[in-house]
């Protein structure tokens, strides 16, 4: 049985009330979410947050999933709006103002301060802990595209899709962040 | 940066669909132009270094299931072993109302026990008695009838034979002696009712008597089981 097939059964399942079904289902998935958690939000306890918030808002919508799609695409588009739905509820209450333009849209906004973000030193290996601070530095847009393409290994396409951005704007937010990403490693380079 | 092609070329390179004719183009400049071969060595080395990313365990949570299972519990979860007993006291209770309206007796012995629906074989012995017993009366009864009659008769035959010789002598006299008779008669039809009352009277006691003595045998019995 394929991977699509067991989360096709799995589903079936756990509409039909089966607890067990519902239990394998979250767990071919968590680890991936709660790592996606990781490194969008930057510490384990936002990560843990979104992982909660997805998986219930998978389960408010299973009966929706209709199997056009794979559902680890469909779940992971959840995913993906839980991330920006968290980090602006996060922004609103921190008070942090929007960005210089006056831009109110969250995947524009400036990066979080990693002084706000006590529990970043929480990760179990300070490579993850590198990484997570340099792509704190990224704006949520461009951390958005960097985990969608390098992590998730989506094509421009899927991810312009699923951002409803064309996929020049996709392209464009990859390099810059490749670029910002650079110049942080080399930046720490410097003061080390 | 002073290559104008670095930012194009570099977007391109890492797009997911690089034409064989793009491809060779974006290879000929990177021969020429060590600026963009620089700036993509870094950008690879900077992907590379996000891919070291080592996957961590997810903190222990309950997965959603004490809401799933909440949601989809067809029936309300039974509280314990008490909970799950619930029922037991109605149960009891129609059973025991169940067993009052059979008649239900169970009888137990050195052979084992006996279930019966409806009264023992006590019952149905006292229940013969009782027939018995009220067969007798009814045979008593109509005996002291019939006898109650031939008296009757009998001393109506005589009253009549007295008035014929009477009537032959229509005198206030022989009229007195014609009322005391009737009058000696009806009391004594009188005793005679007394006598037979006081018969059946004996005959119901001693009936009774003989059922009590048969309700004690009975009960003597169940209590030696």
């Amino acid at each position: 049985m394929s991977v699509i097939d067991e989360d096709e059964a799995l589903i079936a399942a756990a509409l039909a009330g089966s607890p067990h079904a519902w239990e394998k289902l979250v767990k071919r998935y968590e680890s991936r979410v709660f790592n996606q958690g990781l490194r969008l939000m930057g510490n384990p306890s936002d990560a843990m947050d979104l992982l909660q918030e997805v998986f219930l808002g998978v389960y408010r919508n299973l009966h929706r999933f209709r199997g056009d799609a794979k559902f680890s695409s469909w779940l992971f588009r959840i995913a993906h709006n839980k991330a920006i739905d968290l980090s602006r509820r996060k922004r609103l209450l921190a008070g942090t103002p929007p960005n210089a333009e006056g831009e109110a849209d969250p995947l524009e906004s400036v990066p979080a301060d990693r002084q706000q973000e006590p529990e970043i030193s929480l990760m179990h290996s300070e490579l993850n802990q590198r990484i997570v601070e340099r792509l704190s530095q990224l704006p949520l847009a461009q951390r958005l595209v960097v985990e969608l393409k390098v992590f998730q290994s989506m094509t421009f396409e899927e991810i312009a899709d699923m951002q409803d951005i064309s996929e020049n704007t996709a392209k464009t937010r990859f390099y810059a962040a490749l670029k910002k990403l650079k110049q942080t490693t080399e930046d720490e380079h410097v003061l080390s | 940066m002073s290559c104008p092609k670095t930012v194009h070329l570099l977007q391109e390179y890492f797009s997911d669909s690089l034409s064989v004719q793009a491809g060779a183009e974006f290879d000929k400049h990177l021969a020429q132009c060590g600026e963009c071969r620089a700036e993509l060595d870094t950008l690879l080395l900077t992907r590379q270094e996000l891919l070291s990313w080592q996957e961590q365990r997810v903190p222990h949570w309950d997965r959603g299931l004490e809401l799933f299972k909440r949601e989809h519990a067809a029936e309300p979860p039974a509280t314990g072993w008490f909970g799950r007993w619930q029922w037991a006291p109605t149960a009891a209770s129609f059973a025991m109302l169940c067993l009052l309206l059979l008649n239900t007796s169970v009888s137990v012995s050195d052979s084992g026990f006996e279930i019966a629906f409806g009264g023992s074989a006590e019952r149905a012995e006292i229940d013969r008695s009782l027939a018995t017993f009220e067969a007798q009366q009814l045979a008593e009864i109509e005996s002291l009838i019939r006898r109650f009659e031939a008296r009757q008769d009998s001393n109506n035959v005589q009253l009549l034979q007295a008035v014929m010789e009477q009537t032959q002598q229509s005198t206030a006299e022989s009229l007195d002696r014609i009322y005391a008779y009737f009058e000696e008669q009806r009391l004594r039809d009188l005793q005679d009712m007394q006598l037979g009352y006081q018969q059946l009277a004996d005959s119901d006691y001693a009936t009774l008597r003989s059922l009590q003595e048969l309700a004690q045998f009975v009960s003597y019995r169940e209590s030696a089981r």
